[in-house]
């Protein structure tokens, strides 16, 4: 496979809008895709699905779920190659928007159906799925020491966490925090802020 | 405009951690469908800010065979191109060839059907001699207390699934059938359909996990549904 360079994304992580195409750039293998082209589909999956499956594991944290996940978003991105618009956002956005989607309605569905059984049939289960949580949380930081998220302070990391990989909303993150919905809502954005001061910085 | 824009701007963010909810949430979606430019450039420009937080997790490779089953699944996919012809009137000779065509394809398809009914029949008898199988009774639950069903299974993930008194599913929706192991997600394995009787089945063979299966549930979907059970459980193995 040739060396991929990513000049779309470079273009768009410095504010430009997309002027120039690589020979292999994601946005042109998502066309390539839509008419069809199970090379380029091929090529697309290449380049996207260590990313693709390192989220799923995030979020789902079974590999067999995560697998699945794989899957499904892959078979929509071919099925819906042709909805892609460029000017919306860049591929790896669309992909990881359809992958958090997806993975949310998996996680949400999950938590449903746990309370039910849980809740109605046996007292010592619903102890053991909360452990299973508790101890999810613990190591769920399977960071690297350089990552963005390191750069926040605690509070910040914890919301955009509980929020971006674990699919809660704001009023289930307030209950789990035991803070008021505005405290919730002000460290979210003044994480994405300071990711947004992260990203202009690399970027310059 | 600018101060609307900052209250909006600020809702677009949570919109694009995904954490906005309840009214907050519907007013967004409505403003954003009313064609805000300046809120959809702003959530298209947050949503790469938070791309930022999944290139932070250690990258894990999927395996191999994931690809191959992609691969293979697509190349099963057929588009079907839409005809815009106008409908011709057969001729009378079309009509005489049309009426026989349609009688050998009325024997063929019931041959077929036969064939499957009995391949359907053959593999029940199967799963019923297999000493491993296990029979799980089926609650019914939700919209339909009073529908029954029966789960036939073995450890090889071959199945048959029996439903009773369970209506047929509404126009646009279907029954989804999902198994679900110890802490993993629902995993979607078919649709069943039911005469009007209430009766019906499914011969499943689903993929075995690393997990033993806990429950089995079917749920009222919008067609189409198979990421994750969205609607009311209809029939469990657990009575709720």
């Amino acid at each position: 496979m040739p060396p991929f360079i990513d000049v779309d994304v470079v273009l768009r992580s410095e504010g430009h809008t997309l002027g120039v195409e690589t020979l292999n750039s994601p946005a042109k293998l998502i066309r390539q895709a839509a008419g069809q082209d199970r090379e380029a589909f091929s090529q697309l999956y290449d380049r996207f699905s260590t990313l693709v499956y390192s989220f799923a594991m995030r979020m789902l944290r079974v590999p067999q779920d995560a697998e699945d996940l794989l899957q499904e978003v892959f078979v929509q991105v071919w099925h819906q190659a042709g909805r892609y618009d460029e000017e919306r956002g860049s591929p790896e956005a669309w992909i990881m928007n359809i992958t958090r989607s997806r993975a949310i309605d998996k996680l949400r569905s999950k938590r449903r159906m746990e309370k039910s059984f849980v809740l109605t049939d046996d007292p010592a289960r619903a102890e053991s799925t909360e452990n299973v949580e508790s101890s999810a949380a613990e190591s769920e930081t399977r960071l690297t020491m350089n990552s963005a998220l390191a750069n926040l302070p605690e509070g910040q990391r914890r919301v955009l966490e509980l929020a971006y990989f674990d699919g809660l909303s704001q009023t289930e993150i307030a209950g789990r925090l035991k803070e008021p919905l505005g405290t919730v809502k002000t460290r979210m954005r003044s994480g994405i802020h300071r990711l947004r001061d992260l990203l202009r910085t690399k970027a310059t | 405009m600018a101060t609307a824009h900052g209250y909006w701007q600020e809702q677009s963010e949570i919109f694009a951690l995904g954490a906005l909810d309840g009214q907050e949430l519907e007013a967004f979606e409505r403003h954003l469908a009313s064609g805000c430019e300046i809120c959809a450039v702003y959530l298209r420009d947050t949503r790469e800010t938070l791309n930022l937080l999944h290139h932070s997790l250690r990258p894990v490779t999927p395996a191999p065979g994931v690809k191959d089953r992609i691969l293979r699944q697509i190349a099963d996919d057929k588009v079907l191109p839409i005809s815009t012809a106008r409908p011709k009137q057969p001729r009378r000779w079309q009509r005489i060839t049309g009426t026989i065509a349609a009688g050998i394809i009325g024997v063929v398809l019931g041959g077929t059907y036969y064939n499957y009914r009995y391949s359907v029949y053959s593999s029940v008898v199967n799963l019923l001699r297999d000493p491993s199988t296990r029979d799980l009774p089926l609650y019914g639950t939700g919209p339909t207390p009073s529908a029954k069903g029966r789960f036939l299974w073995n450890e090889s993930g071959e199945g048959h699934i029996f439903a009773t008194d369970l209506p047929p599913a509404p126009e646009g929706k279907m029954y989804a059938v999902w198994t679900i192991a110890q802490s993993s997600a629902p995993r979607y394995v078919g649709r069943i359909n039911t005469d009007p009787n209430g009766q019906g089945g499914l011969h499943i063979n689903f993929p075995r996990s690393e997990k033993p299966v806990e429950v089995f549930a079917v749920t009222l979907e919008p067609h189409g549904t198979t990421a994750a059970p969205t609607g009311p459980m209809v029939l469990v193995s657990k009575p709720s």
